[in-house]
């Protein structure tokens, strides 16, 4: 009885730092951040209790949906590019196993340059007057594009970009997946004169979910609070064209000065963010093996 | 709601006075401080909140000089202007004495601020403690004015900028047109320019949502324009609508594409690249529009020409201001008077930036850096136009300013889109503008 109370203490104490640092860090910002939402910011930058005020104006400001319906465009648009795009990168690495490490390093190293970078970097290369990407087109006998200065085309460049940064990275979790898949599975399946197609979309594929899933959850929560390329190269334009929920709040805190409405946003964007991490948490167990 | 005419009144009245009253105070002084103690405040510590621009690469060369000179210690916290200004907001909300003292731009965020309480009046501090020769009066009326808040001098001006025409004088002799002589010129002109170099943009300016306010605030204003009239926004009046179309209608006819997106860095790439002809955009912009000499011998520099209204250039520039939260603003100001002093914008006027005062701008060593270039002079001139005849009227003169850039360049970027008519356009504007005033 005596050890057990010992080895309990030992357990609490061991993790007391890192529970005082999550409290610290995150679980005190959040409720700072809840608490300031039930309150309206003064001119003189004072805060005043107004009960569910922020929550009601939310309800009712067409900027608010229009940035949760460009939330919701951006994240499925880039996820749906992300895993296919990550998927096909990671099948394309597990069977080139001959490849050079340098390639191999060159094909994942886009998630590992700051977002900042990438968006300067792509800022410059779609510029419409100056940037190589019309250059090229123009080049080609194509017609040159807007890229981000179009409202038709901003989402899916934004997207596009995105995906070219961030697919190495679903292809490095699904590289882990493909590594660790049974053997025994692929020994059976040549041995009853399965075609490769057949092996890739009744056996890799399904068995992947579990992993592709995990991916999906992982890259859900970023691109839900999409931010800093949306940031650099366009700040939530043409016009309003690529306004997320991110960006507005952002907006609204730090140049309107507006700060229980930011928080109530920004409430209101984790309560989105919790919700899908939960239900693909759920999907993720469905398809467990 | 305070009537805005008379609210001007009320305050030029004040600031008039206010600054009879510290002349005075400074002139009284100045003729018995002549041993002034630069070494009263040695030995303490202050920190200045810094954003990244021309001025504060010019002036922190000097820095040493600074901390020689009093033995004060500055520490300084340099962002760009964006992060610069969340941090600030960061620590005023929470009332620290973090920062002692921090750049502002009194035409954006001025009024907010000052309603905050987050500003310290400077005229008690300049009547205190300042050295001989620093002198109040010799800085731009017009920026001085819009420091001023209520009868508090709320920031010294560092800088002197608003938006002028840079133009291409071997594209305008090419094609045989002279620089526009009114504001319905800009579209003739830029229309021989099309037909006669279509590689060339004629006409490029700011498209940006929250930037475009800065070179459409002039437009407006030459057209005979305002923002606000009895209390109410006032896009929609005929002006306004002429304002509207003619800005987002030289855009959408001879601007570049994707100028939805443009801002001074991408407006600036173009014009140094030998892109366009015509580039309206800031006086700042000169060092960067002139860097590797590409531009130097091609380019003229002038105010954007007159309409019906007039000529009504916007004039603004970063200020100096000390926190009310600092606990040391006398060593502040300190830096304050130094970074402002006369014999200190001289020698940053060589490095070329616009200096707000009269004596600065007169300066010999200054005046042989223009003579050297006739680019520099004409840029000069275009300065003592704005600062002679200048407004900060950017745009609605109320405390939540920012939110009402981004009501303007809604306006004007769904014009240029097609997304909206002038009609539908300045409506919109115009309610959430009336929303807008009616929270103050």
């Amino acid at each position: 009885m005596e050890k057990k109370n010992e080895a309990r203490l030992e357990l609490a104490s061991l993790s007391l730092p890192a529970m005082i640092y999550t409290i610290a860090m995150i679980g005190f910002p959040f409720i700072y951040t809840i608490w300031m939402s039930f309150h309206a910011t003064t001119a003189a930058q004072q805060l005043v209790f107004n009960g569910l005020g922020n929550y009601s104006h939310l309800v009712s400001d067409g900027e608010f949906w229009h940035g949760l319906v460009v939330t919701f465009y951006l994240y499925f648009l880039s996820l749906a590019l992300q895993l296919f795009f990550g998927t096909y990168l990671a099948l394309l690495l597990f069977r080139s196993k001959r490849l050079p490490g340098i390639v191999r390093s060159l094909f994942i190293s886009p998630f590992l340059i700051p977002g900042v970078v990438t968006g300067m970097m792509w800022l410059v290369i779609l510029d419409p007057s100056l940037g190589a990407a019309n250059y090229v087109l123009t080049s080609l006998g194509l017609p040159a594009s807007d890229w981000l200065a179009s409202p038709t085309w901003v989402v899916p460049t934004i997207a596009i970009i995105d995906t070219w940064q961030w697919a190495p990275y679903v292809a490095l979790i699904v590289l882990g997946g493909l590594q660790s898949l049974p053997p025994s599975v692929y020994e059976a399946a040549e041995i009853d004169g399965a075609s490769r197609r057949k092996v890739l979309f009744r056996i890799t594929l399904p068995l992947l979910l579990p992993t592709i899933m995990t991916a999906t959850i992982l890259r859900s929560v970023d691109l839900l609070r999409f931010f800093d390329l949306i940031y650099i190269t366009t700040q939530g334009g043409p016009a309003n064209a690529s306004d997320t929920l991110n960006i507005y709040g952002f907006r609204v805190g730090f140049e309107f000065f507006q700060f229980g409405y930011a928080s109530a946003l920004m409430v209101t964007l984790s309560v989105i963010v919790l919700g899908a991490v939960l239900i693909l948490n759920q999907l993720r167990n469905a398809v467990a093996w | 709601m305070l009537d805005h005419k008379w609210n001007s009144k009320f305050v030029t009245a004040v600031f008039a006075g206010a600054f009879g009253i510290l002349a005075t105070g400074l002139s009284a002084q100045r003729s018995m401080a002549d041993d002034f103690n630069w070494k009263a405040h040695s030995g303490e510590t202050v920190s200045f909140l810094a954003s990244t621009n021309p001025w504060t690469s010019a002036v922190m060369k000097y820095k040493g000089d600074f901390e020689k000179l009093t033995g004060i210690t500055l520490r300084v916290d340099t962002y760009s202007e964006e992060q610069m200004r969340q941090r600030l907001v960061t620590v005023m909300n929470a009332r620290s004495n973090e920062v002692d003292l921090f750049m502002t731009q009194v035409s954006r965020e001025g009024m907010q601020f000052a309603a905050a309480g987050w500003y310290r009046d400077l005229m008690p501090l300049a009547k205190k403690e300042t050295a001989p020769g620093y002198e109040l009066d010799d800085l731009s009326p017009a920026l001085v004015k819009a420091a001023t808040f209520d009868g508090a001098l709320v920031g010294i001006p560092l800088n002197i900028a608003g938006p002028v025409i840079y133009y291409r004088t071997d594209i305008f002799e090419k094609c045989q047109v002279s620089p526009p002589g009114t504001i319905d010129d800009i579209a003739k002109v830029a229309a021989k320019i099309k037909k006669c170099d279509p590689s060339v943009t004629a006409f490029a300016s700011r498209g940006l949502k929250p930037a475009l306010p800065y070179t459409f605030s002039v437009l407006l204003h030459n057209m005979g324009g305002s923002y606000m009239k009895d209390g109410k926004s006032n896009l929609c009046s005929p002006e306004g609508k002429k304002a509207l179309r003619t800005y987002a209608g030289l855009l959408k006819d001879y601007g570049p594409p994707g100028v939805v997106n443009y801002n001074f860095y991408q407006l600036t790439s173009l014009y140094r690249a030998g892109r366009s002809a015509m580039s309206f955009e800031s006086s700042n912009e000169l060092s960067s529009i002139m860097e590797n000499e590409q531009r130097l011998g091609d380019t003229g520099v002038m105010p954007l020409p007159k309409g019906p209204g007039g000529s009504h250039p916007i004039t603004i520039g970063w200020s100096l201001a000390i926190s009310k939260f600092s606990s040391n603003p006398d060593a502040a100001w300190y830096f304050v008077q130094w970074a402002t002093s006369p014999k200190m914008q001289a020698k940053l006027a060589l490095a070329g930036i616009a200096p707000p005062r009269k004596s600065a701008s007169s300066d010999q060593a200054y005046k042989t850096w223009l003579d050297k270039q006739p680019v520099r002079k004409q840029w000069q001139q275009a300065i003592d136009f704005l600062a002679a005849n200048g407004n900060s009227d950017v745009a609605y003169p109320i405390a939540q300013n920012p939110v009402s850039r981004q009501i303007i360049g809604q306006a004007v970027d769904s014009i240029l889109l097609g997304t909206a008519s002038v009609d539908e356009a300045c409506k919109t504007a115009d309610e959430k503008a009336d929303a807008l005033i009616a929270q103050q």
